[in-house]
């Protein structure tokens, strides 16, 4: 049975340039009622929806919620089928950094538009006819080549052993999917009214979402992470968020200065987006054993993804700093600073796990820089081999698909519904687990056709 | 010429092609070998059940007959799987045999343009290109000409019973097998193949003691199976249920030697969903018993149907099984069960549209094609017949999509994954399952019935009306918001225990309320009187049906809507006539082969072939498309 859940003419956007600092970057949009949903995120309404083709307008790019001004933009209309994909587009040209990127594409998805999968933009074009005669012979040769090295990476970076673990999980729902459907199609057999196995659906949806969860790189790089800045007062939190900030890596500095909680700014790390929280608006932890200020800085070093952890290298680690850095979770990544060391003797003696670094002459920076990024990317070294992982997006968006269907079988049965709607979804898991191991379906022969391109071409 | 068409076979898909093409004014010859046979039901006196009732909808959608013969002709109507969703809910109903053989061969009779004859054919003429069909040679020699010829043999072509040790040249028993058309086929290049079903015995009604059986009463509401049906009223018998057993099984594995099952006589392959019961005690020997339903086979006669218990084993043998069954103790035999093996075609040799891809102008249906049950060969005679007659207008073919018909399914799977074991339709095989419900057939293919030309307008009138009658109550649902005053109504009271439910709603739609899984239209009808009665008239309860099972479940039937568009877009991408499949460089050996062989029409179609690559596929489209531009 196939399965499939995307459309070809819903909306779909994707940056078309390279996610990097640039001057310009150029945010593409394509599908039905795309320019009437564009139109929601332009600053002079009615601008785009009524645009003639091929026209381009300058304006202000908006959060179709908030209305809060983005980026001022210049956006190009294409009315169907005079687009690239046939179908009504759009294009943005925004300011190149990664912050407006970010924020421009948050924006269209806010609106409705889906994030379009590897070559979907060509695809579309080649199911409207747009590709021509040369083209159509390009895309073969690039589909024949693509094919090879999509099923080199679809089959060599599945392991044995992931393989195995989806086939197992895959195995026990279609048990479960054969006897739902053996009861809808032997109504009359004596078998007796079968409750649906939801033991084994409940450990097939844990065990989905314990193997999405594995995907980590992919999602780093999309959606970024958290990590605090935390230390005593004067450890030099403050000046290394500054530091990072003065970086031509720095993007902006986004504070959230009404309630001066906090402050928090994006920085590029290694190509991920972090965002930085700085506690020091907080009162310090190590004077005040309890309250609210512990209790937020714990809140933001619990969501964190790592913390870099400041010490005044001229008053050595206090017993605060070991407490704090005690009452951090066991598994927590944490970069231990050792900072101010312009102020000591250049051979005084740095404690083990500690970066010798000052952020007053710029020393240490790119070390503190290098062990963030190795800690959230959760590097090959901190992976003992032992673990199965997901590590391409297709498997991890799969790897979700079926754990929402399973999500939503459990539901379906928790509320009664009957078998032929449970079976829906149900068939939704098995096909994304088939998916993931191979298994042909309308899908598979798009994906491996387009899926060589690079996202937004 | 002599005729336009000429139907070989008077089965359920030579009626339903014979009666598509004479009614849309084709004179069309039906060649049988027998006028008393015309209609009959070889095995099970029943039409319908999960996935088949739904194809007998479609049929009288499209405008066949079978919902009307069988609406005429039942003793017993039942939906089952009524509590398990609406798009696995399917009409059944018992018929009388003879009933239903003697309406179908008053209505072929009665037709214009439909001509009857009672004769064997043994070949087919061809033109000189010997790749057309020109028409048939009889047994007795006589010549007839035709622009077109379904085929439609059944289990006939080279039929063999088995009853034990004992076997017989027959398509069904004690009638003659017909030959001479397998060899034609072969001739023509067909890939040929046996297949074996097999039916069980008959016993006698009063020899049976009912009391050690449960009785299962048929519904009391009859939903008609046909569109032009309001209602059905007819006689009503009982079925009755009882169980084999130990003893049952020991006799039989006792005999098992004796089963021309096991001792090699038959090679062709049978159903496995529908193994005989010396099959399933050797598949699944935990199983202590197996539950058997005994059917009437009509009114007007003793003789009842045992199903579950199919055999081709040795009479004596049949006789002492059947009497361990708890209520058979004392049955008497009035025909024995046996096996009947045939000659089938690969069905991957033909398009869609069921002509031949051999043979231009040759079209084949039914049971010839490997498939097995009385729906499935009309739904192909049916598809055959609209495609014969289009190929005598000059009109492009007629061919339904995965999506909109469990026909299309039906065609699809067997054209293109061919079969290896007689091809029953499931609910399960048909991704689209939501959509392709019992209820909705009417609304899914009335309309392309009448741009086909097999509906008269007084029908179609009737549609439209319950069309757009059905397009006013969702509106209806739509505008009509829950107010507190309409529990302060007279009204409030027909809530029954529904209020509090209700009232958690109030300021919705109906539309909206109506999705709450614990809510029925019937719950919120009091609300709406223009729910009850639309001009004048009470809206049909089963209109109504449909209108609560398109709003509760739409949000799922969305979801696979999307995919159906998708898949659409594929299955659009059309692959020429001729195009050749060598000529596309890229292509590997295998796919190659396989693409030649089933010539796919399109590019969604030759996905689904097993064997053929995806990176394959790809280099497909894209010189499809080239060739396009």
């Amino acid at each position: 049975m196939q399965t499939n859940y995307t459309s070809t003419d819903d909306c779909i956007v994707a940056l078309a340039t390279p996610y990097a600092e640039s001057a310009i970057a150029v945010i593409r949009a394509s599908g039905d009622h795309c320019i009437s949903y564009a139109d929601r995120l332009f600053s002079r309404p009615g601008a785009i929806a009524t645009a003639d083709g091929n026209r381009a307008h300058v304006g202000y790019l908006l959060h179709p919620d908030s209305r809060e001004r983005i980026d001022q933009v210049v956006c190009t209309v294409y009315r169907a089928p005079a687009s690239y994909t046939g179908q009504d587009s759009v294009e943005v040209s925004c300011h190149g950094s990664l912050s407006v990127i970010q924020a421009c594409l948050e924006a269209f998805r806010a609106a409705g538009f889906r994030p379009a999968g590897p070559g979907e933009f060509t695809l579309r074009a080649f199911l409207a006819g747009k590709l021509g005669l040369t083209q159509a012979e390009a895309v073969a040769e690039l589909v024949r080549a693509r094919t090879r090295t999509a099923s080199t990476l679809a089959l060599g970076r599945l392991s044995g052993r992931l393989e195995r673990r989806i086939e197992a999980i895959k195995q026990s729902l279609l048990r479960v999917l054969a006897g739902v459907e053996i009861q809808l199609d032997y109504p009359e057999e004596d078998t007796g009214e079968v409750p649906h196995d939801i033991a084994s659906l409940i450990r097939a949806r844990d065990d989905v979402a314990a193997l999405a969860d594995t995907y980590r790189t992919g999602a780093l790089y999309q959606d970024g992470v958290l990590v605090a800045l935390a230390g005593a007062t004067n450890a030099g939190k403050s000046s290394l968020f500054n530091a990072l900030l003065r970086e031509d890596r720095s993007i902006v500095s986004d504070v959230h200065g009404t309630t001066r909680d906090y402050i928090e700014a994006s920085v590029d790390v290694g190509g991920v987006p972090v965002k930085l929280v700085d506690t020091a608006g907080l009162r310090d932890v190590d004077e005040q054993v309890e309250g609210e200020g512990i209790r937020r800085s714990g809140q933001i070093i619990a969501r964190s993804a790592a913390v870099v952890y400041l010490v005044d290298a001229t008053a050595g680690v206090s017993t605060g700093d070991e407490q704090n850095l005690a009452s951090f979770a066991p598994d927590k990544p944490v970069v231990k600073v050792w900072n101010k060391v312009d102020l000591l003797p250049v051979d005084h003696a740095v404690p083990e796990g500690y970066i010798r670094s000052s952020v007053e002459t710029g020393e240490g920076i790119t070390g503190i820089l290098d062990a963030l990024f190795s800690r959230i990317s959760g590097g090959a070294a901190a992976l003992t081999g032992d673990e199965t992982v997901v590590d391409s997006a297709r498997q991890h968006d799969l790897l979700r698909r079926a754990a929402e269907a399973l999500e939503r079988t459990i539901a379906s049965v928790h509320d009664g519904m009957p078998a032929d709607i449970v079976a829906v979804d149900l068939q939704d898991a098995v096909g994304a687990l088939g998916e993931i191991t191979g298994e042909v379906s309308t899908d598979d022969v798009l994906e491996t056709m387009f899926g060589g391109f690079c996202v937004g071409k | 010429m002599d005729f336009d068409a000429i139907v070989i076979g008077g089965g359920h898909a030579g009626i339903e092609a014979a009666m598509c093409m004479s009614r849309l004014g084709f004179e069309t010859m039906m060649v049988t070998q027998n006028l008393d046979c015309i209609g009959k039901m070889s095995c099970n006196p029943a039409v319908g059940g999960l996935a088949k009732g739904n194809m007998v909808r479609e049929i009288d959608a499209l405008g066949g007959e079978m919902g009307r013969l069988i609406d005429a002709t039942m003793i017993q109507f039942r939906v089952l799987n009524r509590s398990r969703g609406p798009a696995v809910q399917a009409p059944r109903a018992q018929a009388d045999k003879k009933a239903y053989e003697v309406l179908a061969k008053k209505t072929v009779e009665r037709q214009d343009h439909l001509h009857l004859y009672m004769d064997t054919v043994v070949d087919l003429t061809f033109d000189s290109s010997g790749r057309t069909v020109t028409g048939v040679v009889t047994q007795r020699g006589k010549r007839m000409s035709a622009k077109v010829v379904v085929l439609t043999t059944g289990t006939f072509l080279n039929g063999k019973v088995f009853i034990g040790e004992y076997s017989e040249t027959a398509g069904r028993l004690a009638e003659p097998a017909a030959f001479g058309l397998d060899r034609t086929l072969a001739g023509l290049g067909f890939r040929m193949g046996r297949m074996k079903t097999g039916t069980p015995a008959r016993v006698a009604r009063w020899s049976l003691d009912f009391d050690k059986m449960e009785e299962q009463f048929g519904d009391d509401d009859v939903v008609p199976f046909s569109f032009s049906h309001t209602s059905v009223n007819r006689p009503k018998l009982s079925c009755y249920i009882t169980f084999t057993n130990r003893q049952t099984h020991r006799v039989l594995e006792e005999n098992m030697a004796r089963s021309p099952l096991y001792s090699g006589l038959i090679v062709g392959s049978g159903p496995r969903y529908c193994p005989s019961i010396e099959d399933k005690v050797v598949k699944f020997p935990d199983k202590d018993r197996h539950q058997i339903f005994i059917e009437p086979e009509g009114l007007d006669t003793e003789e009842m149907y045992l199903n579950g218990i199919s055999s081709s084993m040795p009479e004596d043998v049949q006789e002492a099984f059947i009497h361990t069954i708890p209520g058979l103790e004392h049955a008497e035999l009035m025909r024995p069960g046996y096996a009947v093996e045939y000659d089938y075609i690969d069905p991957s040799q033909l398009y869609p549209t069921m002509e031949a891809k051999l043979c231009e102008n040759l079209f084949i249906a039914g049971q010839t094609n490997g498939s097995s049950g009385y729906e499935e060969a009309a739904g192909q005679g049916l598809i055959a017949g609209i495609n014969a007659a289009r190929r005598l207008q000059g009109a492009p073919p007629f061919v339904l999509s995965r999506a909109e018909a469990y026909i299309g399914v039906l065609c699809d799977d067997l054209v293109t994954l061919g079969t290896k074991e007689p091809y029953r339709m499931f609910t399960s095989r048909a991704e689209h399952r939501l959509v392709l419900r019992a209820d909705s057939c009417d609304m899914r293919l009335f309309e392309k019935g009448y741009e086909l030309g097999l509906h008269p307008e007084a029908r179609y009138e009737a549609f439209c009306r319950k069309r757009d009658t059905i397009a006013e109550i969702k509106e209806l649902l739509q505008k009509r918001h829950l107010s507190q005053n309409d529990f302060d109504s007279d009204a409030a009271s027909a809530m029954n225990g529904k209020k509090l439910l209700l009232e958690r709603h109030v300021g919705k739609s109906l539309y909206q309320i109506l999705k709450d899984p614990q809510l029925s239209l019937a719950d919120v009808q009091y609300v709406a009187p223009e729910l009850v009665e639309a001009n004048g008239e009470i809206i049909p309860g089963e209109w109504l049906r449909q209108v609560e099972l398109d709003v509760k479940y739409e949000g799922y039937v969305a979801r696979q809507e999307k995919q159906i568009l998708r898949m659409d877009k594929i299955e659009r991408i059309r692959i020429p006539d001729g195009f050749d499949f060598d000529a596309v460089t890229g292509l590997s050996t295998e796919s190659r082969e396989k693409l030649n062989q089933i010539r796919p029409l399109n590019v969604g179609q030759a996905s689904r072939i097993s064997g053929v690559r995806n990176s394959d596929i790809a280099v497909l489209m894209a010189s499809v498309q080239r060739r396009r531009s």
